[in-house]
């Protein structure tokens, strides 16, 4: 079963172009003049129930363009989009009940409250009855070990003590999909893992689907089995992360192997190759932006 | 769809309960800001009161009907600022791509942005827009009159904004326009109509809709006149549902943003 269908999905951004200077201001009034930005150019892939994709890709490659049209904030320009088996462009409404969303860079909490306060908001919004959100919030705080600080307002927590209400309010409703967008932004390495942490045990107790982008690639390797790059609007690689290291290793002995050769040294044979996750996401971008 | 509207309602409710205690946090701060915006309408009409000692009328307003024209005007901005103030503040949301997290809530993005904020001033104007009516004795049929129209005129004023607001959907910096376009028709609406002729009085009841808000009211509740009462009603719902489908036309070309921010 599919939880994300995404086929031929297409986004255009119309941006506005000025010569530098005073000069070119007063030419933009007279003459504006405008570009169009592809910023998702026939994008298709789909995702299985529970599964944990890495949806990842330098800056500008259309990440957050294509979760903001999974989730209904953006229309497309063209393409098809199923999540959970809902058009987002049509009932967009009917699909907020089936997802939930964390956004790394941008609070959904209001900062004067407290994270309670902000939790039988979230609540109200997804119409639970108050005893079905006073279970929730004692389950969610439970497990996120939120207690400590429950009833103190959000503007006086740590970035990570954030971080984790942002994603408990978001698990309020039960999503069956959640979209992550730099979901560990700016924490440090120790809150990193137990967002992680807490990420896979979602995933494994309440099988909620994860689409995950992010920049760090400890995120992708700890917590997604396939990964999806893009690059300029377009998939450029769809494979396992597992695949894609064992690829790059093979490709990196054979590299050895050739320079070996073409210089005439003695190989050194067993010695295994052990390529990082983020030398092979480097490696694929630079590629990528050489054309 | 009436438990759909009811949990909408509800959603209403905490919203503006919530905006209210984030402005009292601060107790002086809320209180002196209530307080000074009593204050300052009411240095204003120091001079109305002056002005009628030396004529009988202005622009065929008598002391009395001023004094409704500034409660109506008070009373209707001060509940739309109470109730709705995003909009008044809803071209900055975006141009600066700030509408992401009201869209991808199971409510009504219109109602649930307009509703995320309370200014808290404008409680002051409410109170002194009500006592100021109630000063003048307007008697039970009256009051009930200037009740409905203060829900009218909140009705036009918002609608006004939020119209205004959607068009940076389509035009950037329209968040200056909207400000002054919104601050000309609370000035406007603060003189007596028969002072403005001409061009002034036609962009004044079709353009900047000071004349259905305050002006009409105003006449209605001196002199009861039953077409200009349905005048008035029919406006507001029109121009507020002209708003709402220019808000969801635009909300179309609606383009997010990637700016860091937090939910103050």
């Amino acid at each position: 079963m599919q939880a994300i269908t995404v086929e031929n999905l297409s986004k255009t951004f119309r941006v506005k172009r000025k010569e530098k200077g005073m000069r070119g201001s007063l030419k933009a009034i007279i003459h504006p003049r405008t570009e169009e930005i592809r910023a998702v150019n026939g994008v298709s892939f789909s995702v299985d129930k529970g599964e944990m994709l890495a949806f990842i890709g330098p800056n500008g490659a259309g990440k957050s363009t294509t979760i903001k049209m999974l989730t209904g904030i953006l229309y497309p320009d063209g393409g098809r989009v199923e999540v959970m088996g809902i058009d987002p462009t049509k009932k967009r409404r009917q699909l907020a009940y089936q997802i939930g969303t964390v956004f790394g860079q941008k609070e959904q909490l209001w900062t004067h409250l407290t994270p309670y306060d902000n939790f039988r908001f979230f609540g109200a919004i997804y119409d639970l009855s108050d005893r079905e959100t006073e279970k929730r919030i004692e389950e969610l705080s439970e497990r996120f070990t939120l207690r400590d600080f429950i009833d103190t307002p959000v503007r006086n927590l740590s970035l990570g003590q954030r971080i984790r209400c942002e994603i408990v309010a978001s698990l309020i409703h039960k999503p069956k999909v959640l979209f992550l967008d730099e979901p560990t932004i700016g924490l440090d390495p120790v809150v990193k893992e137990n967002v992680r942490a807490l990420i896979k045990q979602m995933n494994r107790e309440e099988h909620t689907t994860i689409f995950l982008t992010s920049h760090d690639v400890g995120d992708i390797e700890k917590l997604c089995r396939r990964i999806i790059i893009v690059n300029d609007g377009q998939i450029v690689l769809d494979d396992s992360v597992e695949q894609l290291k064992n690829h790059y290793q093979d490709k990196m002995a054979a590299d050895i192997h050739a320079c070996n050769n073409e210089h005439g040294k003695a190989e050194k044979n067993g010695e295994s190759l052990n390529v990082s996750l983020e030398e092979i996401l480097v490696d694929i971008y630079r590629s990528e932006e050489d054309g | 769809m009436l438990t759909a509207v009811k949990n909408g309602l509800r959603v209403c409710v905490l919203s503006i309960k919530y905006n209210i205690m984030r402005e009292m946090v601060n107790k002086v701060t809320f209180l002196t800001n209530v307080c000074f915006m009593v204050l300052n309408n009411a240095s204003i009409l120091v001079q109305w009161f002056i002005l009628f000692r030396l004529r009988e009328d202005v622009g065929g307003y008598t002391f009395r009907e001023i004094l409704f024209l500034w409660g109506l005007t008070a009373a209707s901005f001060g509940l739309s600022h109470i109730l709705f103030a995003r909009a008044f503040s809803l071209s900055e949301l975006i141009i600066r791509g700030k509408l992401d997290s009201y869209l991808v809530q199971p409510k009504n993005v219109l109602v649930s942005v307009i509703t995320s904020s309370t200014d808290i001033s404008a409680i002051g104007d409410l109170l002194y827009g009500v006592a100021l009516v109630c000063a003048c004795r307007p008697g039970v049929g009256g009051f009930f009159l200037f009740l409905l129209f203060t829900v009218t005129g909140m009705a036009v004023f918002t609608a006004f904004a939020l119209l205004l607001g959607s068009l940076s959907f389509w035009f950037v910096r329209m968040d200056m326009l909207q400000g002054q376009m919104i601050m000309s028709a609370v000035s406007f609406a603060t003189y007596p109509d028969g002072i403005f002729t001409g061009i002034s009085r036609f962009l004044l009841y079709f353009i900047i809709p000071v004349g259905m808000a305050v002006w009409h009211p105003v006449h209605v509740m001196a002199s009861f006149d039953a077409g200009m009462l349905l005048t008035v009603l029919g406006y507001a719902c029109a121009l507020s549902v002209a708003a709402v489908a220019v808000f969801y036309r635009g909300l179309r070309r609606y383009a997010s943003g990637n700016l860091m921010e937090a939910r103050m």
